[in-house]
Parts: C-alpha cells; structure tokens; sequence
C-alpha cells in the first residue's frame, strides 16, 4: 500500500471539445489514475465527466519514449531518410543556440526580404496547444510579427467554411445543436459522439434517454453518431447541398407559407429587403440603408423604419438606389424589384425532392419525409421564458460535420444551414440552430459582445477589405489570407484560418504574378504533427525538410521535428502549471451555466530534465531582452487573464524574470479576483487545492437572438450582398495585378448560391490526373474519440481500446463490394489515388455505402515511437494539394478518389 | 443473417485450455476405457494393460498440471466437491491408481471390478467437466457427456486389441464384437450430439469446425473399422491384423475426436442482443446473435 | 439484504471505451487485460444497418457458472451477490474461464509492459504479483463499495463508494446500486425501462441490466 495518496485535480485540453476537469491519484509520488474531478459535476455541462484521452495521460507522463533532455542535431541534411542524429545538450546550451538565432534574426529586422515575419509558429489541435504552452503567447506578443501561415491540418480537417460564414451569419465559429432542449437534430456528417467531447455525449445521451430526441444522421458511413442516432441516411459524399436544397425546395413549395415563421422571416432576416436589377440591394438614396415593402404604408421604406409591415413576397415599383462594387452606383426610377425572399422562392425552383434524392443516391421519398419531421417538430408559434425573458422556443437543429463545411460545397451547405432554421425561426433560439463562440470577431470571449449593428441591418464582420485603397495587394504573411480570403478577417486567429497549405503549395512555386513564399528563417512547432496530419503529406515532409532551423517543443521525436534543429523536452500534462478559462459557451458543444478558471499543475515531477513551458517562454523572453514586453504582455492578459482590473492590482513587475509559480500566483489572484468580483484573491495555493473556480451565468447568452432583437439587427440570409460584392472587387483585385488563377474561387461569391456538381470536381480531378488508372471509390476519414486532435497516436492505452472499435487501422469497405472484389475480411489491400498508395487490413462492414472506403484516424507514422510500429493506413498521403480543390475560403475536403485492391500481404 | 459479424464479437475460440487440457481428457478417456475393457478381457494380460491404462491417465494428469498457473497450489484442487466436477475428477483419480494397482498386483476380481468402477467414474467426471463449462456450447450440450464416455470406452477398447495383438496375444471374439457395438453407439452418440448442438444453436465456428470431422470420424473412426471388426470376428490368418487396423483406428479417431472438440471447436458462447435499443425516435428491429447459426433469442 | 447490480442504457452509449481506460486503471489490469471493455456490434445488411455499443464484463450472476466449476473454492459469491476471486486459493486452472459464458475472465502468465519490455513508473507502483497466473475479473471495483459503505457513503450515488466504470461514463449509461432497494437508483430504472439480461436462457441469472427502451 501506498504511504502517500494525493488527488490533484486537473483539466484536460487535449482536443477541442474539452477541458474536461479531472483529478489525478498520486501514489508515493506517482501518478497512477485518472478519474473525474467529481466535484466539476455541479458546474460542468458533462456531468464533471472526463474523456477517454484524459486515461492516456498516465502513460503519456510515463511513456520511456519521452525526450527527457535537450536535443541538438548533429546531421545538417534534412529528410525523412536522414538519421537527424540528436544528441543530448544542456539547457543552457540549447537556450544559447535558439536565443542566439533569434537575436541575429532581430538584428535583421523581423520582417524578410519579401515581406514576411522571418519568424513562423505553427501548432496544433484547434488552438488547444495554447493551453499547455503557459506564457508562450506572452513570448510571441513580445515578439512582433510571427507568421502562423503554415498550418498542420486545418482547412482540409476542420469545420473551414463553418468558421467563416458561421461567424459571418451568426457569430458561429463552430455549430451546435440547442442539445437541452432540441427534439430534432438533422446531422449531416457531424459526428458528435466522436468528437463533440464529453459535453456532447453526455448532453445528447441525455436527449435520447429522456426526451425522444430523434436525430437523423446523413453521411456516407454508419459512424458512432450514426450508430447513436435514431437513423442513418447513407448519402453519397459531397452531395449535402443537394439534400439541403431539396428541403429548402420542399419547404418553400411544396409546404403551406404558415408552416413557415413569418415573423422571423420578416422582422428578423433580410428576407423582405429589394432587389436591385444588378443584383444588389435597393436602397434609400439619403440613408443608404436598404428598403424594405412596407403593407402599411404601401411604400418603400428603410429596413427599420418603425411601425412597419414588411412584405415578405412580391414585386414591387420604386425609386432607389442601388449600390455596387466598388463604388458603383445606379439610380433607379420607378425600378421593379421582388423582395429577397421571392428570388429565394424562385431561386430553389430546380432543386426538388426527387432531384436531390437521385444526387444523394438514397432511397426516395426521403427528403420530402425528413422536411416534413424538421418542420412538425419546429412548433413554430412557441415560446419558452428563460431568467424572466420570453424567446421563441424551436426545438430543430441542423449541424453540418467535416468535409461537409470545407471544401467545394461548403459555402452552400453553410448557407442552406443557416437559411433553413431561419425559415423556421430556429436560428439562435432555444431548441434551435446556436452558435458557439467566436474566434474572428472581437473580442474572443463573448458572442453578445462581437455583435454590432452595420448599416445593412445585419451584424458588422471584419472583412479583410477588397477596395482599391484598402486591399492587402501584398500579403503580410504567406497564406495571403488577407489578401485572398475577405472573410477571414483580421483578428489572431485569422491567419491560421487562412487557406493554410497555400502558404506549403507556394513554397514550391508561386503561382503567376504571386510574390516569392519564402522560407521562415525560424519555425517553432508545438503539438502539430503536419507531416503526418496534414494532406499530399509526401510533398508536405519534403518542405518542413527546406526549412533552414526549426524549434520543436517536443515530447517524443515525431515525423515533423525529424527535421528540427533543436528540441526542447517541456513538462507535460501533469507536470506543468497553467490557468485557463472556462465556461461560458464554446465549441463544441461546451454550453456552461457558469464561467471561470481551472487550474493545471505539476501532479508529479517532470520526467528527465524537462521544464515548464512558462520558464521556457520566460528564458526566451530574458535572453532575446524581450524581457519588459513579455512581463507587459502577461500583465495585459496574454496569460488567460489581465492581471489588474477594478479594485484589484496584481501586475508582475517587468523588469525582472518571475518563476512559472510566481507568474501564475498572480494570473490567480487576478482571475480570483475577476470571477468574484474583488471579493477573493486567493492565488495559486487555492487554486490548487480546489481546481477551479466559477459563477454562474445567464442561460439567455447561449441565445445570440436575443442581443440581435435587442439591438434591432437581422439575420443577413438568404441574400449575401454583402459576399457577393465583395466577390466582384476581388475579382478586380486580382485580375488588376493579372492573377487568373483564382477565378474558380470568385465563383463562389454569389447573392443565392445554385447547388453544382460538387463530388464531379474531385472525379474530374481523378480523370485529369489518372493516367489510365481508375479510382471508382470515395475515400473517407472519420473522427475516433479515443484520437482525435490528441496527438496521442503514441500512447498505448489508446491504441488498445481503440481496436474494440471497429475501423480502427483498417480500411472500411462494404461487405458486398468487398465480395466482389474477392476481398476477405483481415485481407490486406492497397487504396490508391492518383497522387500516392496506402496499405492496410481489410474491415469489412454493412455499414458503409458501396461506393465509399473510410480510413479512421491517419497513422502512417514512420519516426514517433510506438505508432510508427502500427503499420496502420493514411489518406492523408493520398489526398492532393492543389489549388484546383481549394474553394473560396481557402479550405479544401478530406476526400479523394481512389482505387482498391488485394495485395499479398 | 448479417453476412458480417465483426470479428471482436463473434464467439471466438477460447484460450484457457490448449492442447495440454486436449491430453487430459485424450489420456484419461483412453486409460479409463483400457482399464475397463481390460477388466473384461485382459485375462492373462490384465496387469500389463490396466499398468498401461494408469500410464495413460497419468500422463494427461501431467499435462493438465503441467497447464495450471499454479501448479505448487495443485492440492487446492480438491477443495470443491460439493460442485465442481474437477475437484470429483480428482478426487476419484487417487482411489482409481490405488486400487488399479492393486488388482495389477493380486489380480482380484473384486479389485479388478473395483477399478473398473472408479475408471468409469473417473471417465463420467471428464464428461461431466465438459458438460459443466457453460461458456462454451459445444461442451456444454449435454449429449456431450454418453458421446464422451462412448469415445472413451472405444479407445480403450480398441487400445486393449491393439496391446494384445502386438503383443502376441489373441484378442477375443467377444471383445472384437464389444469394440463393433461400441463404435456403432459412439457415432450414433456423435450423430445425436450434433444434431442436438444444431438444434439448440451454436457458434457457426464450432459447427464448421464439427462438420468438418464428420466424415473422415465416421467413415475411417467408426464404420470403417466396425467394418473391419466384423471381417476379424471368423478365425482366419488375417483377422488379427484386422482387428489391429480396426483398433488403431477407433483409437485414432477417439483422440481426433476430443482434440477437436476441446481445442479446436471450442468456440465461446460470444454475445448476444435480443433486442436492439431505440435511440431517440427510432423504429424498433430484430436483435443480434453474431457468430452464431442461430437467431438472437427473446 | 443487499444485492448489488447494474443497468447499463445501450441508448446511451456510444462505445467511447472511456470505461474501459477508467477500469485499467482503477484496477491497475496489464496491456490487453479489459476487466470492462464495449463492444461494437453491427446488425441488418446495407443500406438498414444499426450498430451498437454494448459494455461487457463480468455479470456477477445470481447462478455463477464459474463458482460452480471452480475446484478450489478460489470463486466465491459474496451475499450481496459479487462475486469475488480468492487469488490466494486460485490455481489458475481456467475452468472458471471456460465456464462463463460472458468471456470475462482473465488468466496472465507473464508481465506485460505498455512499452518495450520494461515497466513504468506507474506499472512498478500497482504491480501486485498475486495477480499472475490466477484468474482474474471485474469485482465492481468491490474494495471501493466496502471502504466506501465503511465511511457511510452509497455505492452507485456517491463516487467514492461506486465503481470506476460507473463514475467514468460520460454518457450516464451507467446506473450502479441495491436492487432490493426499491428506491435505489438501479431500482428505478430497472421498473421504468424494457431492458435484457445477456444469455439470461443460460440460467445464470446475470445482474447487468441492459436497457434498450422506455417502458
């Protein structure tokens, strides 16, 4: 028995669904198990649960493949077939080197020759590695220009689209369903039961055993979600827009006008708003706000003139302005003009029922069906009362999952999305379609608060500008989002939001009159993996290899930082100290009643010599003589919270350097501090015998109609003026300075987007490149729970109970194509695309279309100890890089067409 | 039917009892049979045959002990006769040498009787621990048990022919005849056992495995040499040899018989879900057995 | 009288096998070694496909097999209806493992190690050599029900006195408590759902209930 038993409580951020709060045993000294903080339960939205990751961490902490000193290499070349050669150095030499090269870098000036930060970061997970790299942000704050172009997966592998016309439309970085209180949830590839965390397992387990919430799952593959859901629409991949179509078809001709929320529709979005005859909004000439029918009146009046009646439908004869790109303007006299809600009608005219089923290969009658549940199940007409206010009640939510929201397809899938429950009313009510948080808006933590009122009527979005005065005609950084991506706005995080894998396209070349993607003289790397989790990762590897000196945080050697100059073993998980905050309303599906701060701190000592990353930052900062910014910085609040604020004052004293105890002694006497008021100010001793600590929240801020109601602003659907022009300007731009090779993605700026033959572009991309060869199947990937944004494939834990799933390391195939084939179950087979091959044992299941393989977590690794030893497939080297997939805003699919054969094993 | 079960919940074949286990019963079957028969027809020859039989279920007795994880806690195996079918196996296992050797030593009727007695006990309880494992169908099924002590009584008995012709002695006529009528109730017992398997349901494994026997069991294990047993029951030259074929043969097939089903058809009982769980809204549908020739029952 | 037993929902669960890691390391089993793991079992042909996750483990039957068989009397049950391995009196004969038809019990011969061939840290601290080549299996985490019933506290509400798989699951499929009482949290859900009992046709009389729909 052990003589000294502790639990330390924790938080687990491994992926972007957490944190999870937890407690970890120590035994003697040693961590032994994990378990829920179960006190969290009071506050945590997932019953104070933690998640299968959070059990791995024992084995991380212990793992004997850890680096447990500095490392330096030996071998200059670089490339996956060269040994790096790391031997061991010492602290104080590695800080040496690293400090040394960025001090001749500040000499230099910060900014290289053609423009870009010579410094890059890239890191990993959905921007959970900030909540393990202590006061690294305070380093890079102090820095100046770094570049975060050079992404590690995002774009191909995230909700892309959702992000961007999500926070757009409704402040949605990411979607979720009302999951309290929805009845009827239409899943389109969302799989929240992998990968919507503990919140969304628990909240939705909760649904289907106590309140008949019926979801219908539509994707390609029977995944967990679908397996959890009420039924499983197997649609043929890409082909989402279609169904959405369908139902926007259905609803609005096949469906009485009162099934619809008129109300909403008109008081509420830009529905009535009229149409100009070159596609923009009419507007009043004096107030430039756009005009809207009104009944009572029986005149064209701004959109939020009082006491109105506005006409929904119809055409009408007025006198207007009417506003174009780039400053062009028509006068019209008696123009006739329909309102947008009567383009839309018309506009959806094409895309029937039967249309779409024929498109999503599925079983006829199903979209008339399933639109005829959404709209029974919406009780248009009722209100619920939260905290004394009344708001309308819809409990009917569509979500979209991966692949569905990047890539070609995206904006039309995100648009029906979000037209759909306005229809309904089910936009940001309870019950409905909600938001979860912001990332391009400010400021970053609070929906309500990001929402101003612009002149159209509609929320304010920081759209990069297009105009000719104000256009990014250079890019400040090498993803060029600002220059390419209006939407992807400015904000921290908007550069890793960018078209990320242009920034490693163009490092091979750019493109025609496209300035010189040069090479980061430095490049840190923390919990990213690009080598191994982006896509066309062949080529990807060749180019971390060009890098001239790369800084990898690391835990174990990985496929990237085998091409790094220096590693730098940190204190993981359970070894280090930070306060993050939680609470509030977050991805993914994180909808608290409380708000606050929880603590992570050394449960056991680091392993080996390695050190916290707070005391890394902080000796970076010390000897680049960044020293009194980085202080001033974490003083700010680059460290989870500002450390002043009314009646409090706990700022570190910039001259000097803190130890990681100190700095986080004061970060919680302020966040004491802040989440009571000035009433406490207990500091890190508290913190870590309690583990967190919070207050309770409104319920109303979950629902983002309410400041919009508030604050007399609509929903910009179903018309995208504001997208379209500037669509139209960028066009200009770029054609301006010669560039055509981005007309296709200007193609995507429309007022009312038309579904198009999106899975005929990647066939038509298999038939360019395919040589003779034919790729007859889809390849798909999906997220595991026990994985996904981990970047844990080297913890044996893990890999075991992984495998009591099916799929996992294999390739899913159907049964019956699998017979036709002649393929076995356990047989193994090569999946090629054009571009590369794969291996891997043969899974085969019911419950996967006949046209489709999928391929679970991407773990071809060859250098991470353990995984590499998995001999498991990856799409990830067959999935091409190219600007022909990439859509609008920079985003590409977790797709691609390929060909499947027996090989001898 | 679902064409593809998954492999992780399909029953598959357990691990706990190998080919060592295999020999307990394999030995024990064929000694206790011997030293029955030999208690029939040994004649002159008893004490060598029932020596030979002890030999043969103490060298499955090694085996099985030489498989415990603990094995300097074997004694402990005792401590459970109020159930356990393994405890009775060995507890019948020491009188059974005791008086085996004894009616070896003084040739006694009554001790030969005796030994014969506790043989056949010792015999039931192998059946009997079979019968007991209930996580494994293809044990369990009670028409294991007469097919068990039917191989056993072969066995032996076609071990006893082929001891006494190699030695030169003369196997009897009755007991020639004996070892037809047992072969013919060992594969009727067989017939019955897989019929009754297949009737109550079983791992599609375990069935293949079974199916895959039936032939060359039945031709070569029991016709076959009831046949050749027949042809050696006149006195002629080559009616010994005969017999001895027909012996190796019902002996044979009795090892092959019980290696197969201890350590090759032994599928587990897997899982099952006679009902299937409504999430949310959904329609109610028929529930799973995977693995299994069967429907999902209740 | 007490008889411990347990409800799990499959309309909950989704097969995250966070039980599964909960229960490695409350009982510090070795690699390979799930005390309680989920299955994922598929059913019906393409395009009518449904899919299950169902928890699986020892069912503490009413009628054990496994004590039944057992020779040394090492498999015992308990009055409140767990049963309980004596490792001291197990010899590893694997009978137990062969009679019970739910595959949940486990006999390891050798050390094994998450990685290489050497222990961790943590594997060192939780070794516990009485373990080796005896049969072993969930005990609903039975020492945390006695310390916990010890300290008056209530299997199945309060986590301290409830097995870690139940404290774990993330989806509240879990009910955990006194079937005899009637107003115990299993109890209730018991009476107010349909539920199955696995292989119940065996006669074991297992105690994990498993609830597929309202009643």
């Amino acid at each position: 028995m052990a003589a000294d038993v502790r639990k330390v409580p924790e938080y687990c951020y491994q992926c972007v669904a957490g944190p999870d709060l937890l407690q970890v045993k120590v035994e003697d000294g040693v961590a032994t198990e994990i378990e829920p903080n179960f006190r969290a339960a009071e506050v945590h939205p997932g019953g104070g649960k933690c998640c299968v990751k959070a059990y791995g961490l024992v084995q991380k902490t212990y793992n004997p493949n850890r680096l447990r000193t500095p490392m330096k290499r030996t071998n200059p070349q670089k490339g996956r077939d060269h040994d790096p050669g790391f031997v061991p150095i010492s602290w104080d030499e590695v800080f040496d080197i690293v400090a040394g090269k960025l001090n001749e870098i500040r000499a230099k000036g910060l900014i290289d020759e053609v423009g870009y930060p010579r410094v890059a970061a890239s890191f990993g997970g959905g921007g959970t590695p900030t909540y393990y790299m202590g006061t690294f942000p305070a380093f890079l704050s102090a820095w100046g220009p770094v570049d975060f172009s050079f992404g590690s997966g995002q774009g191909v592998k995230c909700y892309h689209s959702e992000h961007l016309y999500g926070e757009l439309w409704h402040r949605a970085f990411t979607v979720c369903p009302d999951t309290p209180t929805t009845r009827f949830v239409l899943s389109f590839g969302a799989n929240s039961e992998a990968s919507a965390g503990v919140v969304g397992v628990w909240r939705h387990a909760e649904g289907r055993m106590n309140r008949h919430l019926k979801r219908v799952q539509l994707e390609p593959h029977l995944s967990i979600t679908g397996a959890c859901s009420a039924e499983w629409v197997p649609l043929k991949p890409k082909t989402d827009a279609a169904f959405l179509f369908g139902m926007l078809h259905a609803i609005l001709h096949e469906h009485p006008r009162e099934a619809l929320d008129i109300r909403f529709l008109k008081d509420h979005t830009g529905s009535p708003y009229l149409i100009g005859p070159n596609g923009f909004y009419l507007r009043d000439p004096a107030s430039q706000k756009p005009l809207l029918w009104d009944g009572r009146r029986n005149a064209a009046v701004p959109y939020d003139t009082p006491d109105t009646d506005p006409a929904l439908e119809g055409e009408f004869t007025l006198d207007a302005l009417e506003l174009g790109a780039d400053g062009e303007t028509w006068n019209h006299t008696g123009v006739r003009a329909e309102t947008a809600f009567t383009k839309l009608v018309r506009h959806m005219e094409p895309y029937t029922p039967d249309w779409a089923e024929k498109i999503c290969d599925i079983r006829p009658g199903t979209v008339r069906r399933i639109t005829a549940e959404y709209l029974e199940h919406a009780q248009v007409g009722a209100t619920v009362e939260i905290d004394g206010e009344t708001l309308p009640l819809r409990p009917v939510a569509i979500i979209l999952g991966k692949t569905v929201t990047n890539g070609w397809g995206g904006y039309e899938c995100c648009w029906a999305r979000t037209l759909i429950p306005c229809l309904v009313g089910a936009l940001e009510v309870p019950g409905g379609t909600l938001g979860t948080t912001v990332r391009l808006n400010r400021p970053a933590t609070s929906r309500q608060a990001s929402v101003k009122k612009g002149r159209e009527g509609f929320m304010e979005f920081p759209m990069n500008p297009t105009d000719k005065e104000h256009w990014a005609e250079r890019p400040a950084v090498r993803n060029a989002h600002a220059t390419l991506v209006p939407l992807s706005a400015n904000s921290p995080w908007s550069t890793a939001l960018g078209p990320t894998h242009l920034a490693w396209l163009f490092r091979d070349g750019s493109p025609e009159h496209w300035p010189e993607v040069t090479a980061p003289e430095l490049w840190f790397v923390y919990r990213t993996n690009p080598a191994i989790s982006f896509w066309d990762t062949t080529a990807l590897t060749r180019r971390i290899a060009d890098f001239p000196f790369t800084v990898a945080f690391a835990y174990t050697i990985d496929e990237t930082n085998w091409m790094a100059d220096v590693l730098l073993p940190e204190a993981t998980d359970l070894e280090s100290l930070q306060l993050i905050r939680i609470g509030g309303t977050k991805f993914i599906e994180q909808f608290w009643d409380h708000e606050g701060f929880a603590l992570r701190q050394p449960a056991v000592k680091p392993q080996g010599e390695a050190r916290d990353f707070t005391d890394l930052a902080t000796e970076l900062a010390a000897r680049t003589g960044l020293l009194e910014k980085y202080n001033r910085a974490i003083n700010r609040g680059a460290a989870c919270a500002p450390l002043s604020g009314e009646g409090y004052d706990f700022q570190l004293a910039t001259d000097q350097k803190h130890s990681a105890e100190a700095i986080w002694d004061h970060v919680c006497r302020a966040a004491s501090a802040e989440v009571t008021g000035g009433a406490a100010q207990d500091g890190l001793d508290w913190f870590r015998s309690n583990g967190y600590r919070t207050r309770p929240i409104s319920r109303l801020t979950w629902y983002l109609f309410r400041e919009l109601r508030n604050q007399g602003i609509r929903f910009e659907m179903p018309f995208q003026e504001r997208l379209y022009r500037h669509g139209v300007e960028l066009g200009n731009r770029l054609h301006e300075r010669g560039i055509q090779w981005w007309n296709t993605q200007l193609t995507e700026y429309q007022t009312l987007p038309a579904c198009k033959d999106f899975p005929g572009i990647w066939e038509k991309d298999a038939t360019l490149h395919a040589k003779g060869e034919e790729y007859p199947f889809w390849l798909v990937t999906t997220r595991s729970m026990q994985y996904a944004w981990g970047g844990n494939a080297g913890i044996q834990l893990m890999d075991e109970v992984s495998k009591n799933l099916r799929g996992h390391g294999g390739v899913v195939i159907n049964t019956s194509t699998a017979e036709r084939l002649g393929i076995q179950e356990g047989d193994l087979v090569e999946v090629r695309s054009y571009l590369h091959g794969t291996k891997g044992p043969a899974m085969l299941r019911q419950g996967i279309r006949p046209d489709t393989l999928l391929m679970i977590g991407q773990f071809d690794h060859w250098a991470t100890p353990y995984a590499k030893d998995m001999k498991a497939p990856s799409m990830n080297s067959l999935v091409p890089m190219s600007i022909a997939l990439t859509d609008a805003t920079g985003s590409a699919a977790d797709l691609v067409k390929v060909s499947v054969r027996r090989v001898a094993a | 039917m679902n064409r593809n079960q998954p492999a992780s919940v399909r029953p598959w074949h357990q691990t706990n009892w190998d080919w060592r286990a295999a020999l307990n019963f394999l030995g024990g079957g064929t000694g206790t049979g011997l030293l029955i028969a030999a208690a029939f027809a040994g004649g002159a020859a008893y004490a060598g045959l029932a020596l030979g039989a002890l030999a043969c279920v103490a060298f499955g007795l090694f085996w099985v002990w030489m498989e415990i994880g603990k094995p300097w806690r074997a004694i402990n195996v005792v401590f459970h006769p109020q159930t356990s079918w393994m405890t009775r196996e060995s507890l019948v296992a020491g009188p059974l040498f005791v008086v085996a050797i004894a009616a070896a030593w003084y040739g006694a009727l009554w001790l030969v009787a005796g030994a014969a007695l506790l043989a056949a006990l010792f015999l039931y309880c192998q059946a009997r621990i079979l019968k007991a494992s209930k996580g494994i169908p293809a044990w369990r099924e009670p028409a294991i048990v007469p097919l068990v002590i039917a191989t056993g009584l072969a066995e032996g008995t076609g071990l006893a022919i082929v001891a006494l012709v190699a030695t030169g002695n003369l196997a009897t006529r009755w007991l020639i005849a004996a070892l037809v009528v047992v072969l013919i109730v060992r594969d009727l017992m067989w017939r019955q056992y897989r019929r009754a398997l297949a009737r109550g349901g079983a791992p599609k494994g375990a069935l293949d495995v079974l199916a895959g026997i039936d032939l060359p069991f039945s031709l070569v294990g029991n016709w076959g040499p009831a046949a050749l047993l027949l042809a050696a029951i006149p006195d002629y030259a080559a009616a010994n040899t005969l017999a001895l074929i027909a012996g190796i043969a019902a002996l044979g097939a009795g090892w092959f018989l019980k290696f197969t089903i201890v350590a090759r058809a032994a599928f587990n009982q897997g899982f099952a879900l006679p009902a299937l769980p409504i999430r949310g809204q959904g329609k109610r549908v028929a529930g799973t057995k995977p693995g299994w020739e069967k429907p999902a029952q209740g | 009288m007490t008889r411990w037993a347990m409800a799990i929902d499959l309309r909950a669960c989704v097969g995250c096998q966070t039980c599964t890691t909960a229960c490695r390391h409350a009982n510090a089993t070795p690699p390979g070694v799930q005390w309680r793991k989920v299955l994922d079992v598929e059913q019906g042909e393409f395009p009518d496909v449904k899919r299950t996750f169902v928890p699986v483990g020892c069912m503490h039957c009413s009628d054990p097999p496994c004590m039944h068989v057992c020779p040394s009397t090492a498999t015992k049950q308990r009055p409140d209806g767990i049963v309980t391995i004596d490792y001291d009196l197990c010899i590893g004969c694997g009978y137990c493992a062969v009679a019970c038809p739910y595959q949940a019990r486990h006999i390891v011969h050798e050390r094994e190690f998450a990685y290489d061939d050497a222990p961790s840290k943590s594997e060192d601290a939780r070794f516990d050599e009485k373990r080796m080549s005896v049969a072993t299996k969930c005990t609903w985490c039975v020492d945390r029900i006695d310390d916990g019933l010890a300290k008056g506290l209530k299997p199945g509400v309060d986590p301290e006195a409830t097995p870690a798989c139940v404290n774990s699951c993330i989806a509240n499929a879990y009910t955990f408590g006194d079937l005899h009482d009637p107003e115990s949290n299993v109890s209730k859900k018991v009476d107010s759902t349909e539920w199955f009992r696995m292989h119940e046709e065996l006669g074991t009389d297992p105690h994990i209930f498993y609830v597929v729909d309202e009643k």
